[in-house]
């Protein structure tokens, strides 16, 4: 390690890095330390090089920032902005007993706007984060919450359970990708936005399935089943017809979509208004191209108080 | 991970085709991003645009450093041999060891840089790839010199370096086979070649914006153009757009710059029509309200990152609805002096680049050769003993 930095407790692990938390020796700020081991037979690994490439580009106080990539003999190591802790952790410490805790909603919209304004800018900049998840967001003591884990999964400042379930989680992934759809667009990360939206307000994952079958059931039952009127096109995905076919043989009768207010209602504490339902069913329509874009979402009425205040 | 595949036309502003679910009525301040913007955010126009003189300061500076060395080098050398010295031979080394010139550097380069193509090529990889490696290629010679780096040791280097960037997934021992080279030779300088490179490798080439452009001409000009005439001048426009990335001009002009210029080689009056519609008078339905931020923005960024900004030819950015189509038609007549001014260099030129290169850096081996070229005459034979001499291939 250069001694410009000393090395403190490990933060997590990754498949490609171990995380530690660092001291900037020379101006006292915390950083986090991302070694990457250099012995492997491809050199660099391209996920590093993917990281390093995009991160380059991104710099946005709502995306947690590479300063520095430094080389010793047999690693590298990215020297990322230092963050206190990760959304997933700051809510489970909200847990009381075993009864999670949804957020405050005025810090839920202003994790939200960061998020939203985060994930534009990756947008803008052409790049998909295609794995949002709360383990990912990043926040600090100020309020603060930065996109952080880009390129790979796991890493960040996540507690080293690095093969829970959580690393192979499904939660945020969106109806399309889960039949199979390839053609990737900024569709995939606005559906993990919704669901990330849902959970800051109950203090629950809004869909948390174990498998791919169980995530659509969940996802279809809330939401509806996408018929080709609903959603054009659907019936051409690889996984339709099975997801269908057994969908239709659990509820036989035409299933109704859940009414979405009522059921995160009962989980928060505060009254939720329609502005904020509106939102989210922008969010999680079952159909990408109806989804939408970031830039939109930021200026939906639900955070008028911040787009009013910029102008 | 990887970039959105959806292509915006350039210039012309555009968003993601809005479809209005949930109420989103776009409020007053609500803005739009153009390739262009995106370009002036990038790490590329941070660090890897110049002006003229810029590009010719850091090459001097590179080239300056690397006579240095050579010269204490050659120095040294003469005065540890002293005494054994003949004249003739002090001779040939002043003629024949002395450091290449900043011009002989990039000859060898721009020969190389060629030579990077004709193996990604052949190594049949995506064109987003062969634009790459021969980006990192020439980039990696801005800092570093050919003196100090044997061009052809970074040839594979650079392409399998860019196979990863651009997340192209290829084995390094199956591209080896491919190459004819090994896991050592290409990995040996990979870092060196990322630090080069200073950690910026995410690239925007000319592509996107031709892909634009093309859709945008075809909508301004709908009806009044031939689309298989269009698909033609396509094909040839991605070429050009290729031969481009081995010159200069990359440093020189933003990618839609270049882009309109090499379709305007094509067909000039194509681009003079569709530019005359699109920015020509009326501008009154351009009313989207660009501040200046995108501006600050950039000139900030540039201001903490590596020093220097360049100057750019049209360094003002300008909202678009400011666009000066008589601005922007000399910024692409500029451009296109350039792209006809280029010409390849020979591979004799190469070759005595290369052999020069090679005896500054190896004097003692261009004595040998002096010595045995003198005893051949000498035994008066005729045969002329093997030379060692460095091989540039074909």
């Amino acid at each position: 390690m250069s001694s410009q930095f000393k090395q403190l407790e490990k933060l997590g692990n990754g498949t490609y890095a171990t995380v530690y938390k660092g001291l900037n020796k020379t101006t006292g700020v915390y950083v986090a330390l991302k070694e990457v081991k250099l012995d492997s037979e491809e050199g660099t690994p391209s996920t590093a090089i993917r990281e390093i490439s995009l991160m380059k580009e991104l710099k946005h106080e709502n995306i947690v920032r590479l300063y520095d990539v430094i080389h010793t003999e047999n690693k590298l190591t990215l020297v990322f902005e230092y963050m206190d802790n990760d959304l997933k952790k700051y809510m489970d410490s909200l847990t009381v007993g075993n009864n999670p805790q949804g957020l405050e909603l005025h810090l839920v919209k202003y994790f939200q706007w960061q998020l939203l304004e985060g994930l534009a800018f990756c947008h803008e900049n052409k790049i998909l984060h295609r794995d949002l998840k709360p383990q990912n967001l990043l926040i600090n003591k100020r309020g603060q919450l930065k996109l952080g884990d880009f390129g790979l999964a796991r890493a960040f400042g996540i507690p080293v359970n690095t093969f829970s379930s959580e690393v192979v989680t499904l939660w945020y992934r969106a109806p399309d990708v889960l039949m199979g759809s390839r053609t990737y667009t900024t569709s995939i990360d606005i559906w993990s936005c919704g669901c990330i939206l849902a959970e800051m307000i109950t203090g629950k994952p809004l869909f948390p399935g174990t498998n791919d079958e169980e995530q659509l059931k969940l996802i279809f039952e809330m939401m509806g089943m996408p018929t080709e009127a609903t959603w054009p096109g659907v019936s051409q995905l690889p996984k339709y017809a099975t997801s269908s076919a057994s969908f239709q043989q659990q509820h036989p009768q035409q299933l109704q979509p859940k009414d979405l207010k009522a059921l995160l209602q009962a989980n928060c504490k505060e009254k939720l208004d329609d502005v904020v339902i509106n939102l989210l069913h922008g969010l999680l329509q079952l159909n990408p191209d109806m989804r939408l874009g970031a830039k939109q979402a930021l200026h939906h009425t639900w955070f008028s108080e911040y787009y009013q205040r910029q102008t | 991970m990887s970039r959105e595949v959806s292509q915006t036309p350039d210039i012309n502003k555009s968003d993601s085709p809005a479809t209005e679910t949930a109420d989103s009525k776009k409020p007053a301040n609500y803005k739009r991003i153009s390739d262009d913007d995106l370009y002036r955010h990038s790490s590329q126009f941070r660090m890897w645009s110049f002006t003229e003189k810029n590009l010719r300061e850091k090459r001097k500076k590179t080239n300056e450093r690397a006579i240095g060395t050579i010269n204490e080098k050659l120095r040294k050398f003469i005065e540890d041999n002293k005494s054994s010295l003949t004249e003739e031979e002090l001779q040939t080394l002043r003629v024949k060891a002395s450091p290449l010139s900043m011009e002989e550097e990039l000859q060898l380069i721009n020969f190389y840089s060629k030579k990077v193509q004709v193996i990604a090529q052949h190594l049949n990889l995506p064109t987003e790839v062969i634009a790459t490696s021969i980006t990192f290629f020439r980039r990696f010679f801005l800092d570093n010199s050919v003196m100090e780096f044997d061009p052809k040791n970074l040839v594979h280097t650079t392409i399998f370096l860019a196979c990863k960037s651009e997340n192209y997934f290829i084995s390094v021992d199956s591209f080896a086979k491919k190459a004819k080279s090994n896991r050592e030779a290409i990995l040996k300088y990979e870092f060196k070649l990322v630090e080069s490179l200073k950690f910026s490798l995410l690239n925007h080439h000319p592509y996107k914006p031709l892909h634009g452009f093309f859709l945008d001409i075809q909508t301004i000009l709908y009806g009044k153009v031939d689309l298989k005439y269009m698909g033609q001048i396509y094909d040839r426009c991605k070429k050009k757009i290729t031969d481009a990335l081995l010159t200069d001009i990359v440093y020189l002009f933003t990618p839609p710059q270049i882009t309109l210029a090499i379709i305007s080689m094509e067909d000039e009056q194509l681009i003079s029509r569709y530019l005359e519609l699109k920015f020509g008078k009326d501008i009154s339905n351009n009313t989207d309200d660009q501040e200046n931020g995108v501006n600050k923005e950039v000139k900030e960024v540039n201001k903490e990152e590596e020093g220097g900004v360049p100057e750019k030819v049209d360094d003002k950015h300008e909202p678009q609805n400011d666009i000066e189509l008589n601005k922007l038609l000399t910024i692409i007549s500029q451009c296109v002096d350039l792209l006809e001014k280029s010409e390849s260099v020979t591979t004799d030129d190469a070759k005595r680049v290369a052999a020069k290169n090679y005896y500054c850096q190896n004097p003692s081996i261009l004595l040998q050769k002096l010595k045995r070229k003198l005893e051949s005459s000498n035994d008066n034979n005729g045969n002329e003993s093997p030379s060692k001499k460095p091989k540039i291939e074909e």
